[in-house]
């Protein structure tokens, strides 16, 4: 039995018309990372919702099929609990905040306070994780003067420091600047290796290609393609669903049609990929 | 308009390491022993021998007497006026202003008014200034206050200032695109709904997201809550809120025995 | 009871609570830059109370009371049961129905004001023997000259002051429930109580805006009748 298991899952919210899910199933193994791709209201932040248990738990609304991570069925349990097997992090830094604490060393506790860690351990969880994120020099800062990259970077080690066995992170670097998105997708990449198991809904083509193992694209709450990033993400499929594409495919695609292309090179999604097909017939 | 919410000063004083509870029954005992001891002088000298020795003691004199300068006595000086002036009590007119007599007993019955009001404001003052609010909160969860008023009192101190400065940057920018905020009543009135559309309904958005980010770290576990902070509670602080207690028993049932 | 207590309150409540607060202060603080005859610093309260119930409208009051007057007028601290009850009888109105349409709004309004005048008088005679820091008491100066007692010119002056402000404030509020999406509300206990009915329309809108004019000019009629008479 796979470490994720999703079967038949359909959902949609209270008030509305047509679901936003789709019969979707999915099995992810332990360890693995795995990408989520889907123009605007494909239904990725709703699949994240209800992998943290979030759909139907918290919005309610019509839900069937099944949510299964590490043996634990997400209807079996309730929202406070499922929280401790699957962390969810997402877009807004600042909303992230609790605002119940004045510093990231209290921001970060409140998560082991809440759920009644002793105090001796909780201090020590926090440090590492601050440690294992790069943060501990923001320790006694104000969460709300931090930059929107320092913001999210406390986010995700608050849900890190919980210890969960799965890591859901919605369009984490959406409302980041460059700076912001290269610290956050460190911290990802960090995770990445150490062996994290990780679904990430994101549209940042070159930032996917580089740590996920596998993308999932879905479109109208349904999956659409699945496979390797390479597969998946230069996949003519995507242009033709309105998808964003990454430029590197879209230049080489279009070297390819003007026969500048080397055909033993697949289409690239990073700088790197990309250097290695184009194909120049020197002036002479 | 900006008014700054924390008014704790890190210091090492005998109050500042006093619990938090142990400061607030002293608060709670100066303010009934005000309002209810029958003797005229007792809010007076209550500032005299307790409140401002209290605030020398906690090393916070200097910002003590800035508070009182800056909030408490204007606000109650003019309680003290408003008093003076339409207080219709008393045959001793000192001096009249239209249909208004000033009277020595409207006076006496201003100040002594004015200083129970002091009392109980600077008595807070005093021990919001030797209080962290996250050091009250923790104490006051610990004792049985449920989790979720910490989490109140303590995002509304931190978020309270940020939606007073929204306000501030929309006001400003609408002034700029010629907002009334002179001129004729209706005018005036006619400019609150721009500025608080956006002001209001962009916070309230908010909410959901916000909700589900405390619940992904467990704001609403059934386990028992602990705490960060060990907030310390010696024989002393228990002493203490004993006798405080026993001060306050007093002062009311002196009350309910002369009324 | 408790039951009744808890069923106020779910994570939406414990969040918009603090952003409750902080528009009641906000706006209170706006309207005195903008010098308007009204408090309108109970906005965020009556949202809280119509959303999610009774409870918890009366402890979003007492809060903004307690913060207010800690914090920015010292004067205010004493007054906490007003804004208390305030938040309380605005969500027991939105409980027996009274939040769904202009009129019933007013209505609203007009119940809260009399709430807050009934629970304020005792705190300005047992407290400040009938006149308080308010400008209002002007009022209750010239109706205790005229010779009436302590406890009706208290209550005379609450009550001429009260309506015109909580009414105002009921229809600022429900003017927010219409503006905010309809997803947004289903997460607060109690959704069905600001489910708009019919008279939630533009022309509703406009006869209670109306109502509360005549109001002003009501209010504005007795105060001169009262002290120029």
């Amino acid at each position: 039995m796979a470490f994720v298991n999703l079967q038949n899952v359909t959902y949609q919210y209270p008030l509305t018309k047509s679901p936003v899910l789709q019969d979707i199933t999915l099995q992810i193994e332990e360890g693995e990372f795995v990408a989520i791709i889907g123009p605007n209201g494909a239904g990725k932040s709703t699949l994240c919702y209800a992998l943290g248990g979030f759909v139907p738990h918290f919005f309610k609304g019509e839900f069937s099929g099944m949510v299964e991570v590490a043996g634990k069925k997400s209807s079996d349990a309730t929202l406070d609990e499922w929280v401790l097997t699957v962390g969810l992090a997402f877009q807004n830094p600042f909303n992230q905040i609790s605002g119940a604490k004045y510093t990231v060393f209290e921001e970060i506790a409140f998560g082991l306070e809440n759920t009644g860690v002793p105090r001796e351990e909780m201090k020590s969880r926090v440090e590492q994780a601050m440690a294992q994120t790069g943060i501990t020099d923001l320790s006694d800062r104000s969460p709300y003067t931090l930059s929107g990259g320092q913001q999210q970077r406390v986010a995700l080690t608050s849900i890190l420091v919980m210890q969960p066995r799965l890591l859901v992170l919605d369009e984490p670097t959406s409302q980041l600047d460059p700076i912001g998105t290269r610290e956050v997708f460190g911290v990802i990449r960090a995770m990445a290796e150490r062996g994290m198991t990780v679904v990430m809904a994101e549209h940042k083509m070159e930032w996917i290609a580089q740590f996920a193992d596998r993308v999932i694209a879905l479109k109208d709450g349904a999956t659409l393609l699945e496979g390797t990033p390479q597969e998946v993400l230069t996949s003519d499929l995507l242009t033709e669903n309105g998808f964003g594409i990454s430029r590197y495919t879209s230049v080489a695609r279009e070297a390819r049609r003007r026969k500048r292309w080397r055909a033993d090179v697949p289409l690239p999604v990073t700088l790197d990929q990309a250097a290695e097909g184009f194909a120049f017939t020197p002036p002479s | 308009m900006h008014e700054r919410l924390s008014f704790h000063i890190k210091r090492d004083s005998a109050l500042h390491r006093l619990n938090p509870l142990t400061k607030i029954f002293l608060v709670l005992a100066l303010i009934l022993v005000a309002f209810l001891n029958p003797w005229y002088w007792t809010p007076h000298l209550l500032v005299l021998i307790a409140i401002t020795p209290l605030s020398l003691l906690a090393r916070v004199g200097a910002e003590y007497f800035r508070a009182a300068a800056r909030l408490i006595l204007p606000a109650v000086g003019f309680l003290f006026l408003m008093q003076a002036f339409f207080q219709p009590v008393g045959e001793e007119i000192l001096f009249q202003f239209y249909f208004l007599d000033v009277t020595r007993e409207s006076l006496m019955f201003a100040f002594s008014n004015a200083m129970r009001i002091f009392v109980m404001v600077s008595a807070f003052t005093l021990f919001l200034l030797t209080t962290h609010p996250s050091e009250l909160m923790s104490d006051l969860t610990r004792r049985g206050l449920p989790g979720q008023f910490s989490y109140v009192i303590i995002s509304t101190l931190q978020i309270l200032p940020q939606i007073q400065a929204r306000a501030q940057t929309t006001i400003a920018a609408q002034r700029s695109r010629g907002l009334e905020t002179e001129g004729h009543f209706i005018k005036r009135a006619g400019s609150l709904i721009p500025l608080v559309g956006p002001l209001v309904l962009g916070s309230l958005v908010e909410v959901e997201e916000r909700a589900i980010a405390i619940e992904a770290r467990g704001f609403t576990s059934k386990s028992l809550k602990t705490s960060l902070h060990d907030i310390p509670d010696s024989s002393i602080d228990k002493a203490l809120r004993w006798a405080l207690a026993v001060i306050a028993i007093l002062s009311i049932t002196l009350k309910l025995w002369l009324s | 009871m408790l039951e009744k207590i808890k069923n106020n309150f779910n994570t939406q409540t414990w969040v918009l609570i603090p952003i409750a607060i902080a528009i009641n202060i906000a706006m209170g603080q706006i309207v005195l830059v903008l010098r308007l005859p009204v408090y309108l610093d109970s906005i965020g309260t009556v949202l809280v109370a119509a959303l999610c119930g009774p409870w918890a409208g009366a402890l979003t009051g007492a809060l903004s009371n307690i913060i207010w007057g800690l914090a920015i007028d010292p004067n205010a601290l004493p007054w906490w049961p007003v804004a208390f009850f305030i938040g309380y009888m605005a969500g027991r109105m939105a409980q027996w129905g009274f939040f769904k349409s202009w009129w019933k709004v007013v209505v609203t309004g007009f119940v809260v004001a009399l709430t807050a005048a009934i629970v304020s008088t005792p705190i300005a005679v047992y407290l400040y023997g009938g006149i308080t820091a308010s400008g209002s008491s002007f009022i209750t100066a010239y109706l205790l000259q005229t010779g009436q007692g302590i406890w009706e010119a208290v209550f005379s002056t609450n009550f001429l002051v009260e309506p015109v402000d909580k009414i105002t404030t009921a229809m600022i509020a429900f003017a927010i429930v219409l503006g905010l999406p309809k997803r947004t509300i289903g997460g607060y206990p109690k959704p069905q109580q600001v489910e708009a009915e019919g008279g939630a329309g533009r022309t509703q809108m406009y006869i209670a805006v109306g109502v509360v004019v005549l109001l002003v000019l009501f209010a504005a009629f007795m105060l001169r009748n009262i002290l120029g008479g």
